[in-house]
């Protein structure tokens, strides 16, 4: 499916072809997520403004902490084979190359407890890092506006935890 | 240490040897509420979070009609938020903006009136503390320390006389205060009118936009949602689907251990015009943590640590209804 969902982005299908493609990313299940990926890949590929300041930080930040999956990847010979397969096929070239990294890291530690300990204390860091690392949502004032209407400070100190949904701090930066 | 906290959770807190003054505190709270229930007044507070701090006025009428309530902010921004009942309206002229919306009464609020005060105790140790004075009021110290890593720890005075609340603080696991708000003048009773309740852009917001959120019950488990937060006090109080900005279909959960609320917002990713950042951000008391689940992002925004946003946040899972 996801070799036609693909196609379909890059225009290559034909009309009868449509229907099969166009049902899967209804039901918003894994048709719908390769969707998205592949959109972000070609946002990224064509620099989209849309990925926004900071994008490829926060993605190393995040790669940082993903674990490194290392089984062997195998490539569809159908994609291999399509000229018009550029984006995912470059992804997966990027993935083996991530894995690749991944694995040769891993080796160097090899058995030595006391290494692997140490990059666990680097990931957590990093991970605590990440944590206060992220602006404030856009339209931050409107969740705590919604929020605060339920908070149960409401019956302590009256509209005064108001003042939260609309400080200047509150602005989205 | 850990067991002895456990134990605690297990012992419902009206089966505790209650000290005189333990009990002295819970009626302090009963009188702050009562307070905040029956008094006007009007004065001035400052609100302070970091090394920020901004003034604003507020002002309270209780007569037959119902009791109203106004906000403004002294310092920067033009703002307004004015509470009529149970309706909650906020006026922004810079952007020419009203956002309507409503404060909800539920069963289990307010957690301070009597049958909730025994639930209150099982999560917070209340202390009478110090007395002090504020804005020329003498005041009376009340601490509620939390008695898990889960919820922040609150000081309040409240006027000896009157009950009303003059200084409220959050403070962190370190004692280290995360927000505080202060009166630094403030006068009780007396005829305020309702003239001073009313928005300074009533007239002229009739020409604003108006955004209301459109607030309707919703079951959220029937589409799908669940949150399974296991966080010892918080219980579910409420389950809506309401409008926030473009997005007309946002579901709000909010959990509450009847002092601190958490608010979980499911929306679709699709409505959101820009990029989403998973993490947590933080404002003063509120801690914000994002994420992206099944083409939704789901924002939890509570007073609460990082630690409880993230738990609550985690939990949060989608199973396609069969």
């Amino acid at each position: 499916m996801k070799s036609k969902i693909s196609a379909l982005m890059d225009g290559e299908l034909m009309d009868g072809e449509l229907a099969e493609p166009m049902r899967a990313l209804r039901e918003e299940g894994e048709a719908l997520e390769a969707w998205r990926t592949y959109h972000l890949i070609s946002d990224s590929l064509r620099d989209t403004r849309i990925l926004s300041s900071g994008f490829s930080a926060r993605f190393s930040e995040r790669l940082a902490l993903e674990p490194t999956v290392l089984s062997p990847v195998s490539i569809p010979q159908q994609a291999a084979k399509r000229p018009a397969y550029r984006a995912p096929l470059s992804i997966a070239a990027s993935l083996c190359a991530v894995s690749l990294v991944g694995w040769l890291a891993f080796q160097s530690f090899g058995p030595d407890g006391q290494q692997i300990a140490q990059n666990k204390k680097t990931l957590e860091a990093a991970k605590s890092q990440l944590l206060a690392a992220v602006p404030m949502p856009g339209g931050v004032n409107d969740y705590l506006l919604a929020h605060q209407n339920y908070s149960p400070r409401n019956t302590l100190q009256g509209v005064a935890p108001y003042v939260r949904t609309v400080s200047d701090s509150a602005r989205p930066r | 240490m850990r067991a002895i906290a456990f134990l605690l959770l297990l012992v419902p807190a009206y089966a505790l040897p209650q000290p005189q003054d333990a009990q002295d505190a819970a009626a302090w709270l009963k009188k702050i509420y009562r307070a905040s229930q029956t008094l006007s007044y009007s004065g001035t507070f400052v609100y302070r979070q970091g090394d920020r701090s901004e003034s604003s006025r507020i002002t309270r009428v209780v007569d037959a009609g119902g009791d109203v309530e106004k906000l403004e902010a002294l310092d920067g921004v033009r703002r307004e938020v004015v509470r009529n009942g149970e309706e909650v309206k906020c006026y922004l002229p810079d952007s020419k903006v009203v956002k309507v919306d409503r404060r909800s009464i539920h069963p289990s609020f307010p957690a301070l009136l009597p049958a909730q005060s025994a639930s209150l105790a099982e999560q917070y140790a209340v202390t009478k503390e110090e007395t002090a004075r504020i804005a020329g009021y003498d005041c009376q110290a009340i601490a509620l320390k939390p008695r898990d890593e889960f919820r922040y720890g609150y000081k309040l005075w409240a006027d000896t006389v009157t009950g009303m609340l003059l200084k409220a603080r959050i403070v962190n696991e370190k004692g280290e205060a995360v927000e505080e708000f202060t009166f630094t003048q403030l006068s009780i009773g007396g005829n305020i009118g309702r003239a001073k309740v009313r928005s300074a852009f009533a007239g002229e917001s009739r020409r604003w936009r108006v955004e209301n959120a459109g607030v309707v019950p919703a079951n959220l488990a029937r589409s799908g949602w669940t949150v399974n937060a296991g966080i010892p006090g918080f219980q579910k109080v409420i389950e809506v689907k309401r409008q926030l900005r473009q997005s007309q279909r946002v579901s709000q959960i909010v959990y509450s251990d009847g002092l601190a609320a958490v608010s979980i917002f499911i929306e679709p990713l699709e409505m959101r015009r820009e990029p989403v950042h998973p993490g947590l951000s933080s404002m003063g008391a509120v801690n914000i943590f994002t994420r992206e689940l099944a083409n939704h992002v789901v924002t939890v925004v509570g007073e609460a640590p990082p630690k409880t946003v993230r738990q609550i946040a985690d939990t949060v899972e989608f199973h396609r209804p069969q």
